[in-house]
């Protein structure tokens, strides 16, 4: 191509004010930067780890684990409709709760000596509980702030979040409100493990440069043709600590005889439930840290990639879907959407550890950022800004 | 049981497919796909493409939670018709490097396994 693409230069002026500059390899694989981002981000800001449809009922309660904090979180639905996160932790000698990951069940005894606590987290009754020097009021379980916006659970590590998860969020939350995710009642999901940084992990999926050497079979060339061969999306936004792409849409994308059979199924049914037309079709959302959403109908995937350590990941990419299946054509469109979404992310993850591997190396210093890469390098920025603040707040004495 | 009565009437050429293709999760479909061969996936791939859009009107008739076995079978084969296709249409002959990483994407649960 000799001529620049009408996408190739993002637009805003805050997009141009990131720079230029290659990005320092070490935050990419390092320790001591992890152990920087754990305390500085990963302890104080809102994660998604769940959706209201697996609490359907009071009752109910799952349980996630944040590895990067050693802390599992029991979230549960009780009898007045409140949706509150815990730590899985009994407040008598710390043993941890709850050993399943879902259930339903109003009350959870401690295994070691029979702690019973309400799933409004009051210490319900302990054995010979006369005998300690404390009073039951005090022994609740420790509470976790939980929120909650278009279905999506986000809980909170800081005991005192600097701001409520709308505030947070920002424009996104209307935008959500609208999308078939706030209504979902049940969903499909895939999980993964990486040996690679959160952030080279996540960065895979903010550029779109990737997809025509990487998916070249599996992608369906929806969001890169020949009049736009490197995915240029059509536009950048950026909010804050968070940013959105609006995906281009090849006009003439090749599809397999059975892709094209597969969402000729799916589409009936998303139109019978309202969840084919919306405004945000092409969206893309990067919720910091470590959660993207898409707003495709066909293949609306929430992802997120919690962190492990410095080169460890764990990745959680659900689609969510309103009503269970109503018939045959559903639940096929369904699964082959899945089996779609999980093809193209399985090609991802491998190329992602053969990146992570070069960069353990120490080879490089530097990364080489091109224009369309300028998400990953407005999440560096809002990463660094935070992990060089907290540095200096620690070389302070402030924390 | 007879080996006629696996499926319902009008799709006896899948039977052959159904003691492999016919598994009863998602995560079990796509793994048989992991561990078939390209002939396999050939085979069943030419038996099922010009039956499955009418299995599917044929399934369609009534609600699911009412499918007998025969017909929860039909389903089945249909969904695994899904994994094969990817193989056969898309990743081709690089179906079976590809097969090495997909098992990293671990399917835990789909509306259809519930």
């Amino acid at each position: 191509m000799n001529e620049l693409h009408q996408y190739q230069k993002p637009e805003s002026a805050e997009a141009l004010a990131l720079g230029t500059d290659p990005v320092p390899a070490g935050p990419y694989y390092q320790d001591d930067y992890f152990a920087l981002e754990r305390e500085s981000i990963f302890k104080r800001t809102w994660l998604n780890i769940g959706h209201v449809c697996e609490l359907p009922e009071p009752g109910y309660f799952i349980v996630r684990e944040l590895d990067f904090a050693n802390a599992s979180i029991l979230v549960t639905r009780a009898r007045d409709d409140v949706i509150r996160a815990f730590h899985n932790v009994c407040t008598h000698r710390g043993t941890q709760l709850v050993a399943t990951d879902s259930g339903k069940r109003s009350t959870f005894t401690c295994p070691y000596h029979g702690w019973t606590f309400n799933n409004t987290g009051e210490l319900r009754g302990a054995p010979d509980f006369e005998r300690f020097y404390v009073e039951k009021q005090d022994c609740g379980l420790h509470e976790v702030s939980v929120e909650v916006c278009a279905g999506l659970i986000f809980v909170n590590l800081d005991p005192s979040p600097t701001q409520g998860l709308r505030d947070f969020l920002g424009p996104f939350v209307d935008q959500w409100e609208q999308l078939p995710v706030a209504r979902a009642t049940t969903y499909s999901e895939y999980v993964y493990e990486i040996n690679a940084n959160w952030k080279l992990t996540y960065d895979n999926f903010q550029e779109n440069y990737h997809l025509r050497f990487i998916h070249a079979r599996s992608g369906g060339g929806g969001a890169v043709g020949e009049e736009n061969p490197f995915g240029y999306p059509i536009r950048y936004g950026f909010h804050g600590d968070h940013r959105t792409q609006e995906i281009w849409s090849n006009p003439s994308p090749v599809l397999s005889d059975t892709q094209k059979f597969a969402f000729g199924k799916l589409i009936p049914a998303l139109m019978q439930k309202d969840a084919l037309q919306h405004p945000f079709g092409r969206s893309y959302w990067a919720t910091f840290p470590n959660l993207f959403m898409i707003g495709t109908p066909t293949q609306p995937f929430v992802h997120y990639v919690m962190p492990v350590s410095a080169r460890k990941s764990r990745g959680v990419i659900r689609l969510y879907w309103v009503g269970e299946d109503t018939n045959a054509s559903e639940r096929f469109g369904r699964e082959f959407s899945m089996t779609m979404a999980r093809d193209v992310h399985s090609e991802d993850r491998r190329v992602i550890e053969a990146a992570q591997r070069g960069l353990n190396s120490g080879a490089l210093e530097h990364i080489h950022l091109q224009s369309q890469e300028v998400l990953l390098r407005h999440l560096f920025t809002r990463v660094d800004e935070k992990v060089q603040a907290y540095k200096k707040a620690l070389a302070g004495g402030a924390v | 049981m007879r080996q006629s009565s696996l499926l319902p009437g009008g799709f006896e050429t899948l039977e052959p497919f159904a003691e492999f293709w016919a598994a009863d999760t998602a995560a079990k479909r796509a793994h048989c796909r992991d561990i078939s061969n390209e002939s396999s996936r050939q085979d069943f791939y030419d038996a099922a493409v010009r039956l499955i859009p009418l299995a599917l009107e044929y399934l369609d008739t009534r609600p699911l939670a009412e499918l007998g076995d025969s017909e929860q079978r039909l389903m089945r084969l249909v969904l695994s018709f899904g994994h094969v296709a990817m193989a056969v249409e898309l990743q081709g002959s690089e179906e079976a490097e590809h097969a090495q990483w997909r098992p990293f994407m671990q399917i835990t649960t789909t509306p259809a396994d519930r």
